[in-house]
């Protein structure tokens, strides 16, 4: 049986309760949508209600930009930079798991230039992060213009990165599948570092429309099983993808699959997955606030429902299941 | 056949007990690491009618759990303002005493698995699902999950969480059930207006009390202190769930009860004030926490329900204890849960689902609070063999007896002798 059960993922953290639950727009209290009972159905540990009720009935106060200084900058490729950036440890040790990301901005420009970007390395000893960055368009581009030694904004700390987190966090003692595709190579590190001592893992990666693997340095530092091929082809999954699904649920027990790729792959791979395996996925959402309040995340789904994907942790399948056009 | 039961308090486990007698395969779904609810911090037993209650409850063959309350009995036919023959039974032995039992009878316990929803098709559950998404089918479900809080509710229409022996914040909130199948829950009041009721007693730890205290419980099960003038609050009463116990005497004097603990007849009480009382300078609360601050919220969540239990508007859902109705009380618990158990199986054999006669103290209660919830002033009551309303009722109907033998013939006669005994598959 399929039932969705959901999350938040700021409930129960200092960032909780928020501006959705100022306007009853609360993701998950029925008291904080307008409703005069409790129905807690999907539940964090803490009282949603409670921590509003003693917080004055306000929200609590929103992430704030912090400086940073970027100490390493490298190009990779003419379109993709590796950024390492000192920040400060109150911000850093909130970034250490799976599925973190930060805005990041150059310090002139306005705040509609935040651009999400997911840590792929934390050093919490020295207060860095890594991420690899993709120069698409106006925001990336803004931030390429950075150099080492200049100051840069960030914004944080964000967790949805990633969804199915619940699923990953149950991984111990399983063989896990993780696929990765182009730029998804970068989020996908901190879901290797944090399975590959207790599992065993499989490590699909697809270059994408790079020429090299881009995370060498990090599948040395945490040994798995390299399987490099195409994943995906003219919308579909190439023929050596879907055997491999195939053959690695029969012969290796696969019991876990992450993609981090673009939401075509992911959704495909749903399909082929079937349930037979619990699942995890990147969050390829447009995120602008990241706090549940400028709707560029929102996604509308069969039965008038509205999904807020800065906000909301659930499983892969119930991001494309039932989603409708707007 | 299964019958599912959601919640293992008194209600659901005399449920699940009256189920598997009659032949069913039963499970019980309990969303803490522990059986019993709010049994964990009650102890009285065969007050005022609940006496007459219990032995009829032996008679119909449902008395299983009142056999084990009585084998782990502290003090035995106790007085207290406006209750005779008390006994009270040992809230820190009985847990133990009755999982061992309802094992042995082969009913399978799943502890810390709280249900969130149900499936239906039309107006049949076909399965519950666990907080994890796991789903459980089932042929009758019985929803036991009592009308405590969850923490929204204790803060909305009380003083907040005061950390009961529930303790939602560690093993999840309750969730309605019926709710959730769609049956839109009823509200008890405690006053125009004023949805839900304080719960009416907290613990106390002995140890924290002076030695005299103690020694008389241990004699006597029972010590009243008068409460010095400036601290009597006579407002407080109109809170209470539990009405029988809304005496003047329950505001002027604290009244103790060895139940294991020191069982304080009143919701809450400062702590300062409750230390200024001779021999409670070390007062501590054992439960709720918090009994300094305020007491878990009340019959918020009642489902419409037939006098044999069902659950309207839905085929196969049953309900026993609070969630069935303004009943306080382990007594009442255990009683209407046993119906519950016996009619879910009755139901999944076709045969014509049992409504005990008015005769009996038990089908009176249920008959009445059925009528009486669905009247304005009948939601600011409360309905228990015990004391207040329905006990005067018990009285003028000569329900209310100690006789055990006449309980036993009145049974006999209405051919209902160990009804809830029998195996019908
Ligand atoms: C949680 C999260 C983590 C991400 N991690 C990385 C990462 O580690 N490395 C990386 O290179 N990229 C990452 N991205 C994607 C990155 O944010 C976008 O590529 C970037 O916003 C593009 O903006 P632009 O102005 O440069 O390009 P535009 O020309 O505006 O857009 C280029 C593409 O990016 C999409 N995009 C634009 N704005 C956003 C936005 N606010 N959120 C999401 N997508 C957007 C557009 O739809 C378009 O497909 C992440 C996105 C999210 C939501
Ligand atoms: C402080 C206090 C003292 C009392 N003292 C006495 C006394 O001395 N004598 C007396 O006769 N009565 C007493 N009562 C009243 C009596 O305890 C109750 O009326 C009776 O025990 C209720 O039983 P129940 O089975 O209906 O509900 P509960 O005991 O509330 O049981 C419900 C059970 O369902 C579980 N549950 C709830 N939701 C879910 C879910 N979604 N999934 C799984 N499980 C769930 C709960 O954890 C709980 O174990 C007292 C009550 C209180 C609060
Ligand atoms: S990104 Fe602004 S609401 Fe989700």
């Amino acid at each position: 049986m399929n039932y969705e059960i959901i999350d938040c993922i700021d409930a129960g953290t200092q960032f909780c309760p928020c501006h959705l639950a100022e306007s009853n727009e609360c993701i998950l209290c029925s008291q904080l949508q307008g409703k005069s009972f409790c129905d807690c159905k999907n539940w964090r540990g803490t009282c949603i209600y409670q921590e509003f009720n003693w917080n004055n009935n306000i929200a609590t106060s929103e992430r704030e930009s912090s400086e940073g200084l970027i100490i390493s900058k490298e190009i990779i490729y003419q379109d993709l930079i590796k950024l390492v950036i000192k920040t400060n440890h109150h911000l850093c040790k909130e970034l250490v798991n799976a599925g973190s990301y930060v805005f990041l901005r150059c310090p002139e420009s306005s705040p509609y230039f935040d651009v999400p970007i997911s840590i792929m390395d934390c050093d919490i000893q020295k207060d860095t992060i890594s991420m690899i960055i993709e120069i698409e368009g106006i925001k990336t581009k803004k931030v390429n213009e950075l150099n080492e030694k200049d100051t840069i904004m960030i914004k944080g700390p964000f967790w949805n990165g990633v969804f199915g987190l619940k699923n990953i966090q149950r991984c111990t003692n399983k063989n896990v599948l993780l696929i990765a595709r182009g730029i998804g190579q970068a989020p996908i590190v901190p879901v290797l570092k944090q399975l590959y001592k207790q599992n065993t893992i499989w490590l699909v990666i697809d270059k994408g429309r790079y020429e090299d693997v881009i995370i060498k340095e990090y599948i040395n530092k945490y040994p798995c099983n390299i399987v490099e091929l195409k994943t995906i082809e003219e919308g579909k999954l190439t023929q050596d993808l879907s055997s491999l699904i195939d053959d690695y649920i029969e012969d290796n027990f696969i019991e876990h699959v992450h993609c981090s790729g673009p939401d075509i792959l992911i959704q495909e791979l749903i399909t082929k997955v079937n349930n037979r395996t619990a699942t995890s996925c990147c969050n390829n959402a447009k995120v602008c606030c990241g706090q549940g309040v400028c709707g560029a995340c929102t996604t509308r789904f069969e039965g008038h429902v509205v999904k807020r994907l800065c906000k909301l942790q659930t499983d892969p399948e119930y991001i494309f299941e039932g989603r409708r056009q707007i | 056949m299964k019958v599912v039961i959601i919640g293992g308090g008194w209600s659901g486990l005399a449920a699940a007990i009256t189920a598997k007698k009659a032949g069913a395969d039963v499970e019980i779904y309990e969303k803490t690491d522990m059986l019993l609810g709010l049994g964990n911090i009650g102890g009285i037993m065969r007050n005022n009618g609940r006496y007459t209650a219990a032995e009829e409850l032996i008679a119909l063959g449902a008395g299983d759990l009142i056999n084990l309350t009585d084998s782990v009995t502290k003090h035995k036919n106790i007085y207290f303002p406006g209750h005779h023959h008390a006994w009270l039974y040992d809230v820190n032995k009985i847990e133990p005493v009755v999982k061992e039992y309802v094992e042995d009878l082969g009913i399978k316990i799943f502890l810390k698995q709280r249900v969130i929803d149900v499936k239906k098709e039309g107006d049949t559950i076909v399965g519950i699902i666990l907080y994890d998404g796991q789903f459980i089918t089932g042929d009758a479900f019985i929803e036991t999950t009592g009308s405590t809080g969850p923490m929204g509710n204790c803060l909305r229409y009380g003083n907040g969480c005061s950390m009961c022996v529930l303790r939602c914040p560690a093993f999840g909130p309750r969730v309605s059930i019926s709710a959730r199948a769609g049956v839109p829950d009823l509200q008890g009041e405690r006053e125009e207006g004023v949805c839900g009721a304080f719960s009416g007693s907290c613990k106390i730890g002995k140890e924290t009390l002076s030695k005299e205290i103690c020694k008389e419980l241990d004699e006597k099960g029972v010590v009243i202190i008068k409460i010095p003038k400036e601290d009597i609050n006579l407002e407080k009463l109109k809170q209470k769930v539990c009405q029988q116990y809304a005496l003047k005497e329950f505001a002027e004097n604290i009244i103790l009860l060895d139940t294991g603990h020191a069982k304080l007849m009143t919701s809450y009480y400062p702590l300062d004030k409750l230390r200024n009382i001779e021999g409670m300078e070390n007062a501590k609360y054992i439960d709720p926490y918090a009994g300094g601050k305020g007491n878990s919220i009340r019959y918020l969540s009642m489902a419409p329900r037939e006098n044999n239990m069902k659950v309207d508007g839905i085929k196969n859902l049953f309900c026993g204890g609070e969630k069935s109705g303004l009943f306080v009380g382990h007594t009442e618990a255990i009683s209407t849960g046993s119906l519950a158990g016996h009619n879910s199986v009755r139901w999944y054999l076709g045969m014509p689902l049992l409504t005990l006669p008015k005769s009996t103290a038990v089908g009176d209660l249920i008959s009445y609070e059925g009528n009486m919830t669905n009247t304005l002033e009948g939601k600011r009551k409360r309905y228990t063999f015990a004391g207040s309303e329905y006990f005067v009722r018990m009285k003028e109907k000569k329900l209310y007896s100690t006789d055990t033998e006449e309980i036993n013939n009145r049974v006999k006669k209405l051919n209902l002798q160990n009804i809830f005994g029998e195996a019908i598959i």
